[in-house]
């Protein structure tokens, strides 16, 4: 894969340049940590790079919390989103199944999936609880963001993904081909180091597919025992990169709000007459798990885990979800 | 690929009449604005303006298209504003949504339907639709089971599929009252009054959850293959789209990959009963 570079300097000069005709948005790492904000002239140079994900999932940027469904706006500009990490693009290609499903489109997603340009960053180290390789998730993207940036030193390296990103990146005309073997053999060292580091946390906690045997096994004590701090506040669901459920909200003049929904909330699966299939919790809370470990991989091809921990860090309760993986992994007792 | 349509948006449709079919039920006539078919047992989202809206499957034929019969139970609180709706009155629909019955799959063969309570609804469409086949199918035989003669909707429709070449109508109630002339029963027990050629049947079940779990039990026991058995499933249909998760059984999304299923589909899923 071919790598480009423009000096860091001139980088956030184009930026500012751009913000004419795009809205940006980055990942910038402020005293909170680090999130998504519009960028601006004055946080341009407080863009996160290399390091791991942002508090928020690049979900937020396609299903919006709230939206009116029959009679929504449609954005005015293209978007460019710089910071995705990649177990966020991961993600997104699930949620691309669902929204884009051949049968039926949603046509609020499609367009925003299509007016945005996704600038994925290469992880070089790891917060607390990412375990996106344990899920064969690699901690930078080479396929389905459109670009991939990293900074190195004074340099900001970029490396041409889609004809998207490529047609992007040719608004920078001081961008030029890296030929320093150096920097390209250190970034690739980046790789590894950053890789090493996720499965050295993250040792003894089972593959994807093992997981979904041990959920779908997992007996009724287990939901019970892991459920008991669980308050049903939905945080894990809300900051999930693939958690997409909604409830259709009907407003006068048949007008639809679609607003984001959970299945650990109480009411999720009530018909007419009160029957609950969830309406315990421990059944609600066993639903989350099966739904991403059993279910969604026998219906998409695409990964409902992408091992991002935010479900984890979210956790009011302090809820560990690989805390319970790890209690039935094979070989444990 | 860019598509314009939404999925979301309903289209209106003038309710022209309410017809009463019980105390707690009773059937709409609306005439939709714009131009709208289904297949029987697929269903739709139906909706008062500004309050909700709730999933049925179309009581009236799939061949009538200028206007649709919907029968809603006064379950909730969407179905109590429903009920209090007069003729004029808009609503929204969308859809139709889902698998509904493989009718030309039944060609050539016996159709028998066991239904209780509600499920007469999806029942009496897909009797419609195979009538308008019948000179391609063997026979079709209903059993049907409400709790008492009072929650029995339809009631000509008894009369007039006994008077149809190749078509039975059996009916039995929890509880009986003096006037009441079929059986008392549960409705699988109406199941030992009919003959079926079983290698050449299948079998249509819709109704309440705890009647389709027996209904099945007793097609399986009687000899019915797994997929000589086709459910009508109910969850909490909401989008109708396959997206927002309400429905989910299993892998399946119910308003998507069914509503109708063969119990081979479902064998392996938990929970389907509940």
């Amino acid at each position: 894969m071919q790598y480009l570079s423009i000096k860091k300097e001139e980088w956030d000069k184009a930026i500012e340049q751009l913000l004419l005709s795009y809205t940006i948005f980055a990942a910038v790492d402020n005293e909170f940590g680090i999130d998504y904000e519009i960028v601006s002239p004055e946080n341009v140079s407080g863009i996160s790079y290399n390091k791991a994900k942002p508090a928020t999932s690049l979900k937020t940027f396609f299903l919006p919390v709230k939206e009116n469904v029959t009679s929504g706006a449609s954005l005015k500009r293209q978007r460019v989103i710089i910071g995705a990490p990649n177990c966020d693009i991961q993600g997104l290609k699930l949620l691309d199944e669902i929204y884009l499903d051949k049968d039926f489109y949603d046509i609020f997603y499609q367009e925003r999936r299509e007016n945005t340009i996704i600038i994925s960053i290469d992880c070089f180290d790891k917060q607390e609880h990412c375990h996106c390789s344990s899920y064969g998730i690699k901690p930078w993207s080479d396929a389905d963001a459109d670009l991939s940036v990293i900074r190195t030193g004074d340099l900001i390296v970029l490396r041409i993904i889609t004809p998207k990103g490529e047609k992007f990146i040719n608004q920078f005309s001081l961008v030029q081909v890296l030929t320093d073997k150096n920097i390209i053999s250190e970034i690739d060292k980046s790789h590894s180091k950053a890789e090493s580091l996720l499965i050295e946390s993250n040792k003894g906690l089972p593959d994807y597919k093992a997981t979904g045997v041990i959920v779908k096994n997992a007996d009724d004590e287990i939901w019970k025992k892991y459920s008991t701090n669980c308050v049903s506040c939905g945080a894990c669901a809300t900051i999930c990169p693939t958690c997409s459920c909604f409830l259709l909200i009907d407003k006068p003049g048949f007008e639809k709000i679609k607003q984001l929904d959970a299945c650990q909330y109480p009411g999720f699966e009530r018909v007419a007459g009160g029957e609950d299939s969830l309406g315990e919790l421990p059944r609600r809370f066993r639903n989350r798990y099966m739904c991403k470990y059993v279910w969604k991989p026998q219906k998409f091809s695409s990964i409902a885990c992408t091992g991002c921990g935010r479900c984890i860090e979210a956790c009011i309760g302090k809820i560990n979800k690989n805390e319970l993986f790890m209690e039935l992994a094979p070989g444990r007792s | 690929m860019t598509n314009t349509k939404n999925i979301y948006k309903p289209i209106k449709a003038k309710l022209t009449e309410v017809i009463d079919e019980s105390p707690l039920i009773k059937t709409f006539v609306v005439v939709p604005e714009e131009e709208f078919s289904f297949g029987t047992g697929q269903f739709i989202e139906l909706s008062v303006d500004g309050i909700g809206e709730a999933p049925f499957t179309p009581s009236s034929s799939p061949h009538v298209t200028d206007k649709l019969e919907v029968t809603v139970m006064k379950t909730g609180y969407v179905t109590e504003i429903m009920h209090n709706l007069k003729p004029g009155a808009y609503m929204g629909i969308r859809g139709p949504f889902g698998r509904g019955y493989p009718v030309e799959k039944f060609f050539g063969k016996e159709v028998i339907i066991l239904g209780g309570g509600c499920g007469l609804a999806p029942i009496r469409s897909l009797l419609f639709a195979l009538e308008h086949v019948k000179d391609n199918l063997e026979k079709v035989i209903l059993c049907y089971g409400s709790k008492t003669p009072t929650d029995c909707i339809y009631k000509p429709l008894f009369s007039r599929l006994n008077s149809i070449d190749k078509f039975e109508a059996y009916r039995t109630v929890d509880r009986a009252d003096d006037e009441w002339d079929g059986s008392v029963g549960v409705v699988t027990t109406l199941l030992n009054k009919i003959k079926v050629d079983l290698k050449n049947s299948i079998a249509v079940v819709c109704g309440p959850p705890i009647m389709m779990k027996f209904g099945t039990i007793r097609l399986l026991e009687m000899g019915y293959k797994d997929d000589q058995i086709y459910l009508s499933m109910e969850k909490n249909m909401s989008c109708g789209l396959g997206k927002c998760g309400h429905c989910m059984m299993g892998e399946f999304f119910v308003c998507k990959d069914g509503p109708v299923f063969t119990y081979n589909e479902l064998r392996n899923t938990p929970d389907i009963w509940k």
